[in-house]
């Protein structure tokens, strides 16, 4: 690949760090953590080569702009606001124009394909971690090998494999995870002491969970639980697939008609059923949930800043996500979105600056900032281990999903044109099971594979 | 349906047929307006009140921690803010609106005039003169009231690409400056505009031109009006043209993409800044229909339903 048209500059500096920042680093001064000794080593190596790549940095010092475009801009202005004044002090010469921002992340998708197609692409873009593939199907995303090849240390970064990952398709990786969330529990203390729980006996799988309702109900709570079946793609039916190790299409085939796919409706069914839960939609779920009225919460980390900013008087807890056996979930679907490198320029000047900004905000306090602005943690281990390791005491409600960061797994796409609609086609099954239009899950579990097969490409 | 009520209490001074109606209006009404109650209260009250539902229509009003400021580096007193306060500063600050609104006045206007000045000849021709294919050329106009804007948005989105006009004022504009249904409209009404007015024009040395701007103009003002109140508020509402055709440029964005700012889904929207926006996008055109809500209903009584 070397030399061909995606060719990076040999020269490429080791981005996301900056020679001449100071390393806003803060160590807990306790020796016997083994992670903390790696992470020094691995610091200090940063640092050499931070020192031996510096003199490249200065040398290029040609205005160069590059465009950038983001979904939620109520979630991630502020984030970015805060990662781009930091940019703009360490390259001085490279200008990151924010485009509109997306509305979410299928509108993201939409509108990346519409520039496409009118040739008026941004250089970098943020997008839906299971919204990845399809760019990549269609050549829009630039792959990001020859890049990482060219960045000395790039692993010393923090980008391990599980989160490299989450962006690779075909064997190359596209996208680089910016913010990640995963499926965790939130729990009201109050309402649950009701039942005669306290943060030693909380549920961890899903039979105790509704065992918990029945003890909420006894108690005389209505409304136990709110379980988030509905949050966008499927994520939840994923989650209960992964918690088996399953994943829930391999190729064009959608699993549902394997043994786990039937524990997964099972699992559901047994949910919404044994803890009579109501169908609420997102913004009725999150409001019941912070007014009290819900006791249990199984829902994306990333809304943990937004409930804890406008609940009641209640004590919140978030912890691990339950499994299906007692030895908890064996992975979960990552949420969030992800770098990626759309540039159509093939000024090499140009790609250089769309890769430090993919990598400055991916890394290092770059990626710190994920998770001071938001309810999404960064993937990056460094940071998270090192940079953020005094946030999370300070906020154990955002730690839970750190926790679980080695349950990474791919949120699966919908392969096809119809992606989107087998998407709907789920959701509405699942509905039906929340609302008991369906309680014979082996009956509903052939009905869902067909119907959803038919939407995917055939093989070969 | 009361005739048996009326018939009852035939001394009755208020019938039962009336007070019916009204009460189907009267709730019809609250129906429309609920709405715009939730829309006014939210924007009035702190996200707190907003999650629990609590604090009635107004909310407490108390001063709540604004944790954006705290991000940014504020002190935790200096970074307590009223909800209202916080609410409408925030749509002005996050959204520009005000840059928003402005280009909204830019966009709409632009619209309507060049609208008015392609629909008025066009209708004129419709209805007053006699060429060859008239008919079928109507038959064309009223045929292009039937196809949704939806269906043609990509091809048309393509064209503007390849024009190089995309991100620009003319993508917002010039897809809507023929309009079918102001050529319909205008000629409706033309068609009630007596031919001897236009034949005495015509005797006085008038040009054809003339007579559209001079003569039919005039008489058309109360359908004018109402085209205008349907062209406007169609495209100062719209959402759809405005977010297909910018995706790079923020500050050309209308008015209604302002709201998206404060969207968040999943992890939790920021409805109070997002309701004030909402109230001052639509207030303009409430108080502009309030004033000319006569000519209005005259509008489409002159022209719509002959």
């Amino acid at each position: 690949m070397n030399g061909g048209p995606h060719g990076p500059p040999p020269d490429i500096p080791i981005a996301g760090v900056n020679p001449r920042a100071r390393m806003p680093v803060q160590l807990r001064p306790d020796p016997a953590s083994t992670v903390e000794k790696d992470m020094k080593t691995t610091l200090s190596a940063m640092v050499l080569a931070l020192a031996a790549t510096g003199a490249y940095a200065e040398g290029h010092q040609t205005p160069v702009t590059i465009e950038f475009a983001y979904p939620y801009s109520h979630l991630f202005d502020i984030t970015y606001e805060s990662i781009l004044q930091r940019f703009n002090e360490d390259h001085p010469h490279i200008t990151v124009e924010f485009r509109a921002t997306y509305e979410n992340y299928e509108d993201g998708t939409n509108t990346i394909l519409r520039e496409a197609v009118a040739g008026e692409l941004p250089d970098v873009t943020m997008q839906g971690l299971n919204r990845q593939a399809i760019l990549v199907e269609r050549g829009i995303a630039r792959p990001l090998t020859d890049f990482i090849a060219a960045t000395e240390d790039f692993e010393l970064n923090g980008y391990h494999q599980a989160m490299l990952d989450l962006g690779t398709f075909n064997g190359e990786v596209h996208g680089l995870p910016f913010s990640v969330s995963l499926p965790v529990s939130y729990y009201n203390m109050e309402t649950m002491a009701l039942a005669g729980y306290d943060e030693t006996n909380l549920p961890t799988t899903w039979d105790e969970v509704i065992g918990a309702c029945e003890a909420l109900n006894a108690a005389g709570v209505d409304n136990p639980i709110f379980w988030g079946w509905n949050i966008t793609g499927n994520w939840f039916l994923q989650a209960l697939m992964w918690s088996q190790n399953a994943p829930t299409m391999i190729g064009n085939d959608f699993q549902i008609d394997t043994p786990e796919g039937l524990v997964a409706l099972d699992t559901m069914h047994s949910i919404f059923r044994g803890c009579n839960m109501q169908n609420l939609e997102w913004d009725a779920a999150l409001q019941s949930f912070a007014a009290g009225d819900v006791g249990m919460m199984f829902w994306s980390t990333s809304a943990v800043g937004a409930v804890e900013r406008n609940m009641g008087d209640f004590t919140l807890m978030t912890n691990e996500f339950p499994g299906i056996t007692a030895d908890g979930p064996m992975g979960l679907p990552a949420g969030g979105n992800s770098a990626m490198l759309v540039s159509t320029s093939e000024d090499p000047a140009e790609l250089e600056a769309a890769w430090l900004w993919l990598t400055y905000i991916t890394s290092g306090e770059g990626a710190a900032d994920v998770a001071r602005t938001t309810g999404y943690m960064p993937p990056n281990q460094a940071a998270n281990e090192i940079i953020l390791a005094d946030f999370y005491e300070e906020n154990p409600n955002k730690a839970t999903a750190v926790r679980q960061v080695g349950l990474l797994r791919e949120w699966q796409a919908y392969p096809g044109d119809n992606g989107l609609a087998a998407t709907q086609v789920i959701y509405d099954y699942l509905e039906g099971i929340v609302i008991g239009d369906y309680d014979d899950m082996e009956a509903l579990q052939q009905e869902l594979a067909e119907e959803v097969q038919d939407l995917m490409p055939a093989d070969g | 349906m009361s005739n048996e009520a009326i018939v009852a209490a035939p001394q009755a001074r208020v019938s039962t047929g009336e007070v019916v109606k009204h009460v189907v209006l009267i709730l019809g009404a609250l129906v429309v307006l609920l709405p715009f109650y939730v829309m006014v209260s939210y924007s009035l009250k702190a996200p707190a009140e907003l999650m629990q539902n609590t604090g009635g229509f107004f909310g407490s009003q108390l001063p709540f921690l604004d944790d954006r400021c705290v991000l940014l580096g504020g002190a935790e007193a200096d970074c307590m803010v009223n909800p209202t306060v916080y609410n409408y500063t925030s749509a002005f600050r996050e959204a520009p609106l005000l840059r928003y609104l402005l280009n909204g006045v830019i966009v709409t206007a632009s619209i309507f005039l060049i609208q008015v000045i392609v629909a008025l000849p066009c209708a004129y021709a419709l209805a007053k003169l006699r060429f060859w294919g008239r008919d079928a050329v109507f038959g064309l106009v009223l045929f292009c009231l039937l196809i949704p804007v939806h269906a043609i948005a990509l091809p048309l989105y393509i064209i503007l690409a390849q024009l190089g006009l995309t991100n620009s004022y003319a993508a917002l504009i010039v897809p809507w400056t023929i309009s079918a249904f102001g050529i319909f409209l205008m000629r409706q009404f033309f068609m009630t505009v007596p031919d001897d007015l236009i034949d005495a024009a015509r005797m006085d040395g008038m040009s054809e031109y003339s007579i559209v701007w001079n003569v039919m103009l005039p008489t058309a003002i109360p359908a004018l009006l109402a085209f205008a109140i349907f062209s406007i508020v169609a495209h100062w509402n719209d959402y759809f043209w405005p977010r297909i055709v910018i995706t790079g440029d923020r500050s050309l964005f209308t008015p209604p993409l302002g709201l998206r700012e404060f969207r968040g889904d999943a992890d939790g929207s920021n409805f109070g800044p997002m309701m004030a926006s909402a109230v001052v996008i639509v207030t303009p055109l409430i108080v502009a229909f309030l004033l000319m809500q006569r000519r209005f209903i005259e509008g489409i009584t002159l022209s719509g339903m002959k």
